[in-house]
């Protein structure tokens, strides 16, 4: 079996099962993105490639991955390991109206450029078209540049693998999960060119429960907007499920089933709701606009968010035993999702997801 | 002194088409005209060299209907002319020629092609005989360089003694070969043109000039009956006769001599070979009942005589023809002494190696060994790779499946591998930006690919200017890529308008491409095909647009004529320790797929190298090594 560019044709863009992750990108030559997609410039003929080998939807081990990062056995099925889950949102009135719902991860990336734990960030940015790519930051006013989601995937892991990193630079990266998948893949990787993944100390993961296409969406923006510039996008926490386009002074409202064409196959298939692999992962909380769910999963993430609520920039609260409930469930849920959908696809065993059969079994029961 | 203009009686190694223009010169020629193509175009640059001193005018025409009508100019004003070209050059002429005949000449007119069988450098390779027949016009076929010089002289003569255009037929074995060739006199003086005015050159009466001419040809024939450009060679009675023109004249010889069959077969060969010389060939064709044709591409002289034959078979009696419509030789493809050998050999039952295997052998394995292995492609320092690169670049990223329709001239190897296999149609001079009026209409019908057309500047005057402004006209939606490399590189860097030089060096006013293209209401922008990165994003850009033709002039010098005018651009490196080579990362980007001949492999140490004897120093490979491992300095 070819794991080199020809198989990543084969298994990933061909089927349309790339995610935009960036993972490939930046890395050689022949992969270059454009409008939100995958392309190939020339052929490779190479059998093993790093293309191939960190791709989120080329071969996952999942199973081993976990053990590989977080010790022996994989039990929390439905949201990963987690060290503590809690809600919490940013205290400094600087992220004020800036930022998305609580402004956690603003403020946690903000927080550990400055406190040297880091010394660039590699964030998503997008410009006036919506489109998103990876941007590498140090500064504060860096980072506000890069906050709010557009809710499309974009190759912010091509910023990464590009560079240019000094010295001993470390390095924080904000990433969907299939982003934070990938990274976990680097790491684990035993390909003898390697990427800067061993800079990179901390990873902060959101959670998603789908991305959109950029071009199919973009063109349904501008013919609905005339293509008048978006400022912001949101989709609001169920059970309403909207999404709100702020376009000029004014703020619109789509509803989910207009825009659910345009996403993207590759996350039918995807299990992590949550980033798993992240140091902290971060999300909404339902029926709370202001507030953000943390999954700390790691040492290293829980010593970020003790520090940054020590210098009280962070204030945390428990989550709710019934907001914790459907947390589970939705994450659960999309696993069961994914599994059926590879089913469908004519993988019952899984496909790209390595998972024990006692896993799966596990999971759809 | 110009060894052309040697005098009299002196003895000249002489390339075939330098002894065309010797005896054009011989003939007291006056005005030359031609549109470059292989293998016809050194008449012409062997003229222009000594155009001022012999006082004549040479000029390198837009086109070749063009050329024709220059030269017929010249003779309905009583002056000697000779047009030249290759054979699709004749297509490009034939709609003037086709009216020429029936209204004739005055001064002598000479049209020569040069087909090339074999397509060594052509699209195609028809043969231009047909235009003979087609057009009612005498043929002629020289088999020497000597003979091609005396040829073309007599052409003249005999063009004059019927009032018209008279055809020679030259191949790439006889344009491109060397041979001696005893000269001949040069005249002293130049006429004087007039055009007297009581004569008129139309073709009306159309039947009765047809009639006219179809006459002309009967006195043409009885013209070749006595020539010196036929014989025959052979015993009195041979049991097998061949019958060839042209270059296959050598090869038969050869065949026979090689065979030793001289004292059972005869060779009839023939200079004039339209209209046919009847009385003369009656004679020989009674000589033997076994008859085989040997000729260049179409079947013209098999297929015309055994017409003849089946005129006269009363009295010629039963014959067995040989030749391409039986297969005993090959319908396509270039002959060779090999080819008629083994043909006369399995004819005629008689024993003989071509060549040992062993001999053969041999030399295969000294050719595997010394001659360094090199896809057809563009040279080091070709801007066109660089274009073809950012072309791919741009389509892959474009990613809606462009179609790029292709035309004649060096970036017609985009079709292959140097030019990354991008260009989709060859066909004629202007056909690429003719075939994209057609494809940019069907956005219409739903047609969601951009289309793309590549032409050079050369190509531009010749043949894509009419084809913009139909574009503009009716609104046909591409992108036009003008490979401006300055000069007529494939057939070796002619002059056209715009270079500011005639075919004689003198200067000349530059025709600007820019301005044309604006004219004829394209939109226009210039690129450096250099510059990789804006190449492609400004390509990229310019297939979003949906109004009419768009023009991208991407203007480099061709790097053959940088090179014989100056030093290197750059000084290129590769730095070992940083070269990927075949890793992850890179995978011999510049070897294995940009393909420069100046970039070499070396599989030792699996690094990448600069061939210092082949590069040219463009520094294109610096900017696409993805490790900056390719160094230029400005030397």
């Amino acid at each position: 079996m070819n794991e080199g560019q020809k198989g990543l044709e084969e298994k990933v863009l061909s089927k349309d099962m790339c995610a935009a992750c960036g993972a490939c990108l930046g890395l050689c030559p022949y992969l270059k993105s454009r409008q939100g997609k995958v392309i190939k410039l020339d052929d490779c003929d190479l059998t093993t490639g790093r293309c191939y080998a960190y791709c989120p939807r080329s071969q996952v081990d999942w199973e081993g991955l976990q053990t590989k990062l977080f010790g022996p056995v994989y039990e929390a099925i439905e949201m990963g390991t987690s060290r503590k889950i809690v809600m919490a949102r940013a205290t400094d009135p600087v992220w004020k109206g800036k930022v998305q719902t609580g402004g956690v991860v603003s403020a946690l990336i903000d927080f550990a450029l400055r406190k040297g734990m880091i010394q660039k960030a590699v964030l998503t940015q997008r410009e006036e078209d919506l489109l998103p790519y990876g941007k590498i930051v140090s500064q504060r006013e860096d980072v506000f540049s890069c906050s709010g989601s557009s809710y499309i995937s974009g190759p912010t892991l091509e910023a990464l693998n590009q560079g240019p990193w000094k010295g001993e630079e470390r390095i924080g990266v904000v990433g969907l999960p299939c982003q934070i998948l990938a990274l976990a893949k680097m790491k684990g990787s035993n390909l003898p060119t390697q990427t800067p993944i061993d800079r990179v100390v901390l990873t902060l993961g959101l959670f998603c429960t789908w991305a959109l296409a950029y071009k199919p969406f973009k063109a349904f923006l501008d013919a609905r907007f005339d293509h008048r510039p978006i400022r912001k996008l949101d989709i609001t926490p169920p059970p309403e499920r909207l999404l709100k386009v702020w376009i000029g002074d004014k703020v619109e409202e789509i509803s989910l089933d207009e825009i659910r064409a345009f996403i993207r196959p590759a996350c039918q298939v995807c299990p992590d709701m949550t980033a798993e692999f992240a140091d902290l992962s971060v999300g909404t909380v339902e029926g709370m606009a202001d507030w953000n769910t943390l999954v700390v999963r790691t040492q290293r993430g829980e010593e970020l968010l003790e520090q940054a609520v020590a210098a009280g920039l962070i204030e945390t609260r428990s989550l709710t035993k019934e907001n914790l409930g459907h947390l589970r469930e939705a994450s659960l849920l999309k696993k069961q999702r994914a599994l059926t959908a590879l089913k469908e696809e004519g993988n019952p065993d899984g496909g790209y997801l390595n998972l024990s059969k006692e896993l799966r079994e596990k999971i759809q029961s | 002194m110009n060894p052309i203009l040697h005098q009299s009686g002196k003895i000249e190694l002489l390339m075939g088409n330098e002894a065309i223009a010797r005896g054009a010169l011989e003939a007291g020629v006056q005005v030359c005209a031609a549109y470059p193509g292989n293998p016809s175009s050194e008449i012409i640059t062997t003229l222009a060299a000594v155009a001022v001193e012999r006082g004549i005018h040479v000029e390198w025409s837009v086109n070749e209907k063009v050329a024709l009508e220059v030269v017929a100019g010249a003779s309905f004003a009583g002056l000697r002319g000779l047009c030249t070209m290759k054979q699709n050059g004749m297509n490009v002429a034939c709609d003037f020629l086709l009216n020429l005949n029936l209204t004739g000449c005055g001064g002598g007119l000479v049209v020569l092609v040069a087909d090339d069988p074999g397509a060594l450098s052509s699209t195609n390779e028809e043969d231009s005989r047909l235009f003979a027949k087609l057009a009612g016009l005498p043929l002629l076929e020289p088999a020497t360089i000597q003979e091609t010089k005396e040829m073309t002289r007599w052409a003249f003569e005999l063009s004059e003694k019927l009032s018209l255009p008279v055809l020679i037929r030259s191949a790439t074995r006889i344009s491109h070969a060397r041979s001696n060739v005893r000269l001949g006199e040069l005249p002293q003086e130049n006429r004087k043109p007039f055009w007297e005015i009581s004569q008129t050159r139309v073709t009306f009466p159309v039947v009765k000039n047809h009639q006219r001419l179809s006459d002309k040809q009967f006195q043409a024939a009885e013209n070749f009956e006595t020539s010196p450009f036929n014989l025959y060679r052979g015993p009195e009675k041979p049991e097998f006769l061949i019958i060839t023109c042209g270059s296959g004249w050598l090869y038969a010889l050869e065949a026979v001599v090689s065979l030793d069959l001289a004292h059972r077969v005869g060779i009839l060969k023939m200079g004039t070979t339209w209209p046919l010389p009847a009385a003369w060939l009656l004679d020989h064709l009674s000589k033997a009942e076994q008859i085989l044709f040997v000729e260049e591409v179409d079947p013209f002289l098999e297929n015309n005589i055994k017409a003849f034959f089946a005129q006269h078979c009363a009295t010629l009696g039963i014959k067995r023809f040989f030749g391409k419509a039986d297969r005993s030789l090959p319908e396509t493809g270039e002959l060779n002494p090999d080819i008629v050998t083994k043909t006369i050999q399995r004819l005629l039952n008689v024993p003989y190696q071509t060549r040992p295997t062993e001999y053969a052998d041999r030399a295969r394995e000294t050719v595997e060994q010394w001659v360094p292995g090199r896809d057809i492609g563009f040279c080091a320092g070709c801007p066109h790779r660089a274009t073809y690169w950012a072309i791919k670049n741009a389509l892959a990223l474009d990613g809606r499946k462009g179609i790029l329709l292709g035309d004649i001239g060096c970036y017609s190897l985009g079709m292959g591998a140097s030019g990354f296999f991008q260009m989709k149609t060859l066909h004629a001079m202007g056909s690429g930006a003719g075939l994209a009026c057609g494809v940019g209409q069907l956005g219409r019908f739903g047609l969601d690919q951009p289309v793309l057309t590549v032409c050079g500047d050369s190509t531009f005057y010749h043949a894509v200017m009419p084809a913009l402004a139909n574009a503009r006209y009716n609104g046909a939606n591409f992108l036009l890529l003008l490979l401006d490399n300055s000069g007529t590189a494939m057939t070796g860097f002619q002059p056209h308008p715009g270079t500011g030089k005639k075919a004689n060096g003198e200067p000349a006013p530059i025709l600007d491409l820019k301005s044309i293209c604006r004219a004829l209401g394209a939109e226009v922008e210039e690129a450096d095909p250099f510059q990789l990165t804006e190449t492609t994003e400004t390509i990229l850009r310019l297939l979003q647009d949906n109004n009419g033709p768009r023009v991208l002039i991407l203007r480099r010098e061709c790097a053959l004529i940088r090179g014989k005018q100056q030093k290197k651009l750059f000084q290129m490196t590769i730095d070992q320790g940083r070269c990927l080579g075949d890793q992850c990362g890179c995978n011999r980007l510049c070897t294995r797929v940009y393909k420069c001949p100046g970039l070499v492999w070396d599989p030792t140490s699996g690094k990448a190298q600069i061939d210092e004897a082949i590069c040219t120093g463009c520094g294109v490979c610096a900017e696409i090594c993805p490790a900056s491992a390719i160094g230029k300095e400005a030397s």
